[in-house]
């Protein structure tokens, strides 16, 4: 899934400052799985700009919706004919979901209340953690399905850097080195011996030249 | 074209000597120079660091040159940090136009820890990939891609390894990679704890790595009892036993100076006498004058003359 | 109750399980304090979202309370940790926008002591 992280209220309130009538438009597909962007975060900002205005004796109207999401034309449709209705819109997608909604709605006035921040995986409850860069080549077949351009620090593809320390990345102490778990898993495997050829530099125009797109024939109408 | 000093030590088996310098926060040649002339005549060849650590320093490459025309013998370290391919390729190229003769491939330590650590890391190419970079533009005369060079680059190539580094069960395997790749030799991280550098060492002679690559220990005299305490702790794949920290702590303050060289050339003596090990790589960070002193006291003084 | 609590307005969010006449115990304490108070008694304070403490604010609560039940004693095990943590997330946000973290107050009772809903409110507001 895509996460983001909410931005600081700071910034959020300086953007819709100029605004008395605001939609908040949340998405329910990743963002909503990273608790950051569903329903009830759509409900929590809501909330909170709504006391805040009170607070400082601002006039302001808010209302919330959320779609399933917010990157298909399908669902974002569902906001024609009320997002007119708004002198600003507020979104909790993802910055794919904020370009769309622009896109289809060019005159509406749209700001970013999250942060996108990467693809991942909800590793625990409250703990996401970054797991694929999208490179447009995946290589997860020679690593024991670990990841080394996103999980390790340096994207080495031949071995860990030596800096390693008690099994954690030298760069961030609290995340494994990806290199220790790509190990591991191999040696569990009875594998090892896949890290003896050297991965030859790798292709990464495959990670866009500029924006990436991809184009189905079976797909379109 | 004069070849590599370095080279021709090590192939003719004299136990080498090299050094390291790391350049100046600024544009200052006479920083450089300076080092250079203190460790003139007792080092065969002298490492200089590539923005070590991510700090923004004087460019090794010009640092080399400065060396260079000193009389020494330069190794260009060159990190896959901060420069993708294209440029790593083009300062291949002009490293060795510009006459130097011996590149230490790295990748580097990662920007965040240096005084940029906004800046974008490039890490284009891993230290192996560029070990076989080199190596192809050299042996075979192209570029990666294929594209043929007008006159191939002439250059010595080494990798640098960390027998203390995390997971120990791979650490050898990772020497035999390098060596794969084309390292010709292998400068260690600083070694104190002899005892596991020693086993390292077995596993290497079992692979018959020795055989194959030149491999030259890392030293790095400690200064004080707080430095090997800080090194201890807060540098990541060092290992220095507390039987050292110990022995630094046990003479007072004044005197800790004159330890670190003692227990350098007990390392030294050591290093000497262990099987595939061809010389010391001594890293005195910041303390180039300690050099002279050490390798007078190790007996090494008198370098070969191989030219 | 005090002169300087006059006038202010409470949100008491509490676990059930604290008290099982919370029903009739807690309507003397409404008759006699009206609107200035209100309860919003929960199966388990594990339950409590944000949400529900921010909609207390906004419908004019000056103080919100969490009542649950000591750790360790949930009946649900974890649902009184759960309570603190989204009280934590909900004070960050609120000292966001400028207000007291204060505001929102959790109340851990203290095991092996019974409780009832009218004694604890007097307490928290006397
Ligand atoms: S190899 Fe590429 S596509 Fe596969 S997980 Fe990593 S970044 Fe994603
Ligand atoms: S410690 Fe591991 S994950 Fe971190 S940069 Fe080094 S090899 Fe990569």
């Amino acid at each position: 899934m895509i996460t983001a992280v909410r931005k600081p209220m700071e910034e959020i309130r300086g953007m819709i400052a100029p605004f008395k009538k605001i939609l908040i438009v949340g998405c329910g597909t990743c963002v909503a799985e990273c608790a950051s962007g569903g329903e009830k975060e759509v409900g929590l900002l809501a909330s909170a700009l709504r006391i805040d205005a009170k607070n400082r004796k601002r006039e302001i109207e808010i209302k919330e919706m959320t779609i399933d999401r917010q990157c298909v034309y399908e669902f974002i449709d569902q906001l024609t004919g009320i997002i007119e209705n708004y002198e600003a819109v507020l979104s909790l997608g993802c910055g794919a979901g904020v370009q769309a909604l622009a896109e289809i709605f060019p005159v509406a006035k749209i700001f970013p209340a999250l942060n996108t921040t990467f693809i991942g995986q909800t590793k625990e409850p409250g703990l996401w953690i970054e797991n694929c860069r999208a490179c447009g080549d995946c290589k997860l077949g020679d690593f024991a399905a670990i990841c080394p351009v996103t999980r390790c620090s340096k994207s080495l593809f031949n071995g860990p850097c030596g800096g390693s320390k008690d099994g954690n990345c030298e760069v961030d102490p609290e995340l494994p080195c990806a290199w220790n778990l790509i190990i591991t898993r191999l040696e569990e495997k009875g594998e090892l011996g896949r890290l003896e050829k050297i991965y030859e530099p790798v292709d990464w125009s495959k990670m866009g030249k500029g924006p990436r797109k991809i184009m189905r024939e079976d797909q379109s109408i | 074209m004069t070849s590599s000093r370095l080279k021709k030590i090590l192939e003719k088996g004299h136990f080498a000597v090299t050094s390291e310098c790391g350049p100046p926060k600024g544009a200052d040649p006479k920083a450089v120079q300076d080092k250079g002339k203190t460790l003139k005549g007792f080092v065969d060849s002298v490492n200089v660091t590539d923005n070590q650590t991510g700090v923004v320093r004087l460019s090794s490459m010009a640092s080399c040159v400065l060396l260079k025309n000193e009389g020494l013998e330069p190794v260009l370290q060159m990190v896959t940090r901060d420069r993708n391919r294209i440029a790593l390729q083009s300062d291949i190229l002009g490293a060795s136009a510009l006459g130097l003769r011996n590149i230490l491939c790295l990748t580097g330590d990662h920007q965040s820890f240096g005084n940029q650590p906004q800046a974008k890391g490039v890490f284009d190419l891993d230290s192996i990939q560029l070990i076989q970079t080199v190596r192809k533009m050299r042996d075979q005369g192209v570029i990666l891609g294929g594209e043929k060079l007008t006159l191939p680059p002439d250059l010595f190539i080494g990798a640098a390894e960390n027998p203390f580094a995390d997971p120990l069960n791979y650490r050898a395997a990772r020497l035999a990679k390098k060596v794969a790749a084309g390292a010709e030799f292998i400068q260690t991280q600083c070694i104190y704890n002899i005892g596991r550098f020693k086993e390292w060492m077995v596993e290497i002679r079992e692979r018959g790595l020795h055989k194959k690559v030149f491999i030259l220990g890392g030293i790095t005299p400690l200064k004080s009892a707080r430095m090997a305490e800080y090194m201890s702790k807060n540098v990541a794949g060092i290992d220095v036993p507390a039987e050292i920290i110990e022995r630094m702590k046990s003479v007072p303050a004044g005197d800790q100076r004159k330890e670190g060289i003692k227990i350098t050339i007990e390392l030294i003596k050591e290093l000497q006498g262990i099987e595939g090990v061809h010389g010391v790589h001594i890293m005195a960070i910041e303390w180039e004058d300690a050099v002279p002193e050490i390798v007078r006291e190790a007996g090494l003084a008198q370098r070969p003359d191989v030219d | 109750m005090k002169k300087t609590n006059a006038g202010k307005k409470y949100a008491i969010f509490f676990c059930q399980q604290i008290d099982k006449n919370q029903d009739v115990n807690r309507r003397s304490i409404e008759k006699e304090f009206g609107p200035q108070i209100r309860f919003f008694p929960i199966p388990c304070s594990g339950r409590i979202e944000p949400l529900h403490l921010m909609r207390a604010i906004e419908s004019g609560a000056d103080k919100v309370y969490v009542v649950t039940c000591p750790e360790g004693a949930c009946r649900y095990r974890e649902g009184n940790i759960r309570a603190r943590k989204r009280l934590l997330y909900t004070q960050n946000l609120i000292e966001e926008i400028g207000l007291e973290r204060g505001m929102l107050e959790l109340i851990r009772l203290k095991a092996g002591n019974n409780y009832t809903v009218d004694k604890l409110t007097r307490e928290l507001l006397g």
